[in-house]
């Protein structure tokens, strides 16, 4: 009979349900923790870059795992709900092909090993999405984009286009937003029609951010909940860019969503 | 028989004769100027002058006398017999080639005087042919070229015949029938004696047959391709209108219906375009066929088989996944970077029973899945079909699968890339796909394993032109995987490439890559879903992230056949006619290829047959040629496999009569031009008689040469005569 003289027993495969249930009350793990379970191998997973070891902010990282949970539960991707985070001057960090890096204030200039190792990863083709927690003040994200020119001296900043698929990689969106209104546009570094790196100025994770109670950590401005909802939306999103890249540029996907824009704008 | 005739001397060679004789006339020609101005002429002077000017000459070229005893033989003859496969057309109760040599001997009968040299041809050099009393003129090749045949017996060493008898029944593939007599005198004329011609038959059988087939263009897959078929009809049966037919033969499953159409016939020959689409690329052998009218004689020409080669312009996939993954992200980030690659792409992004995105419909990005259109409007539009981690029976392939397995059984590639809900874990197991794959499926409830493992290369996987590309980068290195699908034993004839270092089945090595055929078709087995660890991980960083595509690059190239990643190269020597001598197959391995030959031939059609296999010991580089005897009209596949590595594949047709056969009509008007324009004379077999004979040849028997006068005597004359026209000079004051 065939299959017979397989030795090995496997795990049950956890439902989407249970998993969720199960990992509501997940936190950052300090190390990125590597997939366990077949099928948990190519999970979204926004793992968080550490900026010269300096410790990472709880407030804002729980966004992350919010994140994941909500990938989850709207879509069919599978992503990892236990988040960890990876030095950019570590091996690790070319395990997967995306990384988000955020924080509120200035960050130290990258060392050589660090502005190596980001770029053998950005090069590979890896996607690292830089979030702006305190986008009022600004100061991360100058100073991530001077240290983004030392990283990728021939590749400028440019503002995303509205018309970029990242907008439509799974709900149809007008454009950016996250805990504040902040600019309105993403910023990229892009290779082609690939994105690189994508820059928020409008602290999408914190939008997401959760208290260990339950509660949102912190409120949304000026637009409420329904801007938390785009927030998501966008998350959503960008993480469907990075599973499936262009896959809404396709012909087959034209028509339907032109239609689906136009009566959305009406 | 005696001739006496002068020569010169033989020692003297030819610029010494020239230059004495132009001596001899520029000192006649100056004492001709000095006499003439004067007032009275010198006749001693002019005549001492001129003889003694001449013994110069003579004792220079001494001439001789020549006897010589000449035989006169029998003139040389050469009979030029045709020796196409046309000629074993039927006419009447025998066929031609049995008219040939009737005419052949009353030919050698009738120049029993000549010395005669019977020769054949048809395709490549003129062959002397023997025919005593048992012996037969055997047939070679499709064509028979008079003109070749003319020019190779003219360039031939040795006497020149005076005459040439060509036997045949005047449908020659060169001279072409409507030459003029000039044109033909160039085309036949380089002997420069005439050729006589004996027309086999007159006869015009009662047939119809396809003569030819043009295609506009090269065939391309998925492209429609005009072609053109002649359809020629003579004789008394109804020709007025023919239909005609298309059909792809096929391994394992039947014919494909191409295209019919019907040729309206005049003047005995009418033509009928006709659209095909051919899906598939390489070598696909089509058989054309009529439907003849009744009394139709010949009805072996009424089929034509022919292997058309189909290019790829670009291959188009269609790439199902279910759900995203950096798995599917590495895959369709490679499928987009290849220029020639096509790809219409479907993943589930929502599962409508379980996901709540918390929009309404207008507000995602969301299409519905089109899966009942996918698989039966356009699934024939693509060249291979990749699976990725998609349940069958939660997105409605399970109602597909059977035609899926069709699809590849006719020609279409599949790969099953592996997740939790590839291979058993989504429900393939025990379907119609299941039976096409390379590999079986576990029935029970264990789909998948957890255990990272690092999969490991087998023998053929070591072999295999498919995995050069990733090994000559990475070596015997392959990342960890993280997990697999439980895969069953591979299925006889498939390759496993990559195994599973632990867990075994039927005491081997679980299978993880394994390639395999199904009828024209092949798939691929790929039981992980962390080959995107090839794209991007730290040892794909060590490669700049090249062996993913490495990889890639050689399933999808032997997915499609392309010849880089097969292990040897297949192709037919000449043709393959039913009943002609044994079919040559070449197989060429590509370098680096170890092991033994297994050459396995088997027809083209629904049933299959028993397979032809040939099996040639050692590694020789050097390119094997294998007879095969016996091989029937229609469509054959011939597999080539070396050593441990994945066979690789040659379709060709075999045919029954082929080209030779594609005009049954003899061509007696050409051969009465032939014998028109070179002096010869045209007859039928009742004619032979009439053959003029040509002249006899003189041979040489005795041969004596003597000279005219010593040398001595010209010399002693010459300066006799200078010294009395010095005399004379003299006397008359020229001094």
């Amino acid at each position: 009979m065939a299959g017979q003289g397989v030795r090995l027993s496997r795990p049950n495969l956890l439902s989407r349900r249970s998993l969720l249930c199960a990992a509501t009350a997940s936190a950052v793990a300090g190390v990125a923790p590597r997939a366990a379970a077949f099928g948990q191998d190519g999970a979204f997973h926004p793992r968080l870059l550490l900026n010269a070891g300096r410790p990472l902010d709880a407030a804002h990282t729980s966004g992350t795992s919010r994140w994941s949970w909500e990938l989850i539960r709207r879509t069919s991707a599978p992503a990892r709900l236990t988040v960890g985070s990876v030095a950019a001057d570590s091996t690790e960090l070319l395990a997967e092909p995306f990384t988000v890096w955020l924080g509120s204030e200035a960050v130290a200039p990258l060392s050589e090993p660090e502005v190596r190792g980001l770029r053998t990863y950005l090069n590979l083709g890896g996607v690292l999405f830089v979030d702006d927690s305190n986008p009022d003040v600004g100061s991360f994200g100058r100073s991530v984009r001077q240290e983004l020119q030392r990283v990728l001296p021939e590749s400028p900043i440019v503002q995303l286009p509205q018309q970029h698929v990242l907008y439509k990689s799974y709900y149809l969106l007008d454009g950016p937003v996250g805990r504040v209104k902040g600019l309105p546009y993403l910023e990229t570094i892009a290779a082609g029609k690939m994105l690189r790196v994508v820059i928020s100025s409008h602290d999408l994770v914190g939008a997401m951010a959760q208290q260990r109670g339950g509660g949102w950590t912190f409120p949304v401005e000026p637009g409420g909940q329904a801007q938390r909802e785009f927030a998501m939306r966008l998350a959503v999103n960008l993480a469907m860019y990075v599973l499936c890249l262009d896959y809404k540029d396709d012909q087959v996907h034209a028509e339907e969503l032109m239609r689906r824009r136009g009566r959305l704008r009406r | 028989m005696m001739t006496t005739t002068w020569a010169i001397t033989d020692d003297v060679a030819s610029w010494v004769v020239i230059t004495t004789a132009a001596l001899l006339v520029a000192a006649i020609g100056l004492l001709v100027h000095e006499l003439s101005s004067r007032r009275q002429r010198s006749w001693l002077i002019f005549t001492s002058g001129v003889l003694a000017a001449a013994c110069v000459a003579l004792a220079t070229v001494r001439p001789v006398v020549v006897e010589a005893r000449a035989n006169l033989v029998g003139p040389r003859v050469a009979v030029l017999v045709d020796e196409s496969r046309r000629l074993k057309l039927r006419d009447g109760n025998s066929t031609r080639l049995e008219r040939a040599e009737q005419a052949v001997r009353r030919v050698v009968e009738h120049y029993a005087g000549a010395r005669t040299s019977v020769l054949g041809f048809g395709e490549g050099p003129l062959e002397p042919l023997s025919l005593g009393p048992d012996s037969d003129i055997a047939t070679r090749g499709s064509r028979s070229d008079l003109s070749a045949a003319v020019r190779d017996l003219a360039g031939a060493a040795g006497e020149r015949p005076r005459a040439v008898v060509v036997v045949s029944d005047g449908r020659f593939s060169r001279p072409l029938g409507d030459l003029t007599d000039p044109q033909l005198r160039e085309a036949v004329g380089a002997l420069g004696v005439p050729l006589h011609t004996v027309s086999v038959t007159d006869e015009t059988p009662d047939d119809a047959s396809i003569r030819s087939v043009r295609a506009a263009g090269v065939a391309v897959a998925h492209q429609p391709l005009a072609v053109t078929v002649e359809v020629g009809c003579a004789g008394e049966i109804d020709c007025s209108r023919i239909p005609v037919r298309i059909r792809e033969l096929r391994d394992g499953v039947p014919p494909a219906e191409l295209a019919t159409g019907v040729a309206e016939i005049k003047d005995g020959v009418g033509t009928v375009e006709l659209e095909i689409t051919l899906d598939r690329a390489g070598g696909r052998v089509l058989e054309f066929s009529l439907e003849a009218p009744n009394g139709d004689v010949i009805p072996e020409n009424d089929t034509r088989h022919m292997t058309f080669v189909v290019a790829r312009d670009r291959i188009r996939l269609l790439h199902l996944a279910g759900r995203p993954t950096y798995d599917v992200r590495a895959l369709r980030r490679w499928l987009k970077s290849d220029e020639s690659v096509d790809v219409v792409a479907f993943f589930i992004l929502r599962d409508s029973d379980g996901d709540e995105p918390g929009a309404p419909s207008f507000e995602l990005a969301l299409i519905h899945f089109p899966v009942d259109e996918l698989f039966t409007e356009h699934l024939r539009s693509f060249d291979a079909v990749i699976l990725q981690d998609i349940d069958a029976v939660r997105y409605r392939l399970n109602s597909h699968l059977a035609r899926l397995a069709a699809y590849v059984q006719l020609g279409g590639g599949l790969i099953m890339v592996g997740g939790p809900s590839s291979f058993a874990g989504g429900s393939y197991a025990g379907t119609e796909l299941d039976s096409i794959l390379p590999v079986e499926q576990p029935q029970d409830d264990k789909a998948f394993d957890a255990k990272p493992f690092v999969p490991r290369y087998t023998e053929a996987g070591h072999a295999a032109e498919v995995t050069r590309p990733i090994r000559e980068l990475l070596g015997d290195s392959l990342p960890e995987m993280v997990g697999t699908n439980f895969l069953g034993q591979a299925r006889p004839g498939a390759i496993v490439l990559w195994e599973h270092p632990e867990l075994t089945v039927a005491g081997k090595s679980m299978p993880v890559l394994a390639l395999g055929e199904a009828g024209d078709g092949r798939t691929i087995a790929l039981s992980v879903d962390s080959t995107h660890r090839l794209a991007f991980s730290p040892m794909a960083a060590t490669v700049a992230g090249r062996a993913y595509g490495a990889l890639w690059d050689g399933l999808l190239g032997w997915l499609m056949r392309d010849p880089r990643y097969e292990a040897a190269r297949v192709e037919v020597v000449g043709e393959c006619i039913e009943g002609e001598a044994d079919t040559t197959l070449r197989v060429t391995r590509l370098p680096g290829m170890r092991g033994k030959l297994e050459l396995t031939i088997e027809p083209l059609t629904q049933a299959g047959g028993e397979p032809l296999v040939r099996e040639i010991p050692g590694d020789s580089v050097e390119p094997v040629e294998i007879r095969v005897p016996g091989l029937k009209a229609g469509g054959y596949t011939a597999k080539a496999r070396i050593g441990e590595a994945p066979p690789s594949r040659h379709d060709f047709a075999c045919e029954r009569g082929g080209v030779a056969w594609a005009d049954s009509r003899p061509d007696r008007p050409r051969l009465d031009a032939i014998a028109r324009a070179t002096g010869g004379t045209s007859v039928g077999l009742d004619g032979i008689d009439e053959l003029p004979l040509p002249e006899a040849t003189r041979v040489a028997a005795q041969r004596e040469v003597a000279p005219v006068a010593p040398p001595w005597v010209w010399t002693l004359a010459a300066a006799v005569l200078l010294g009395v026209h010095w005399v004379a000079r003299r006397n008359s004051g020229l001094l």
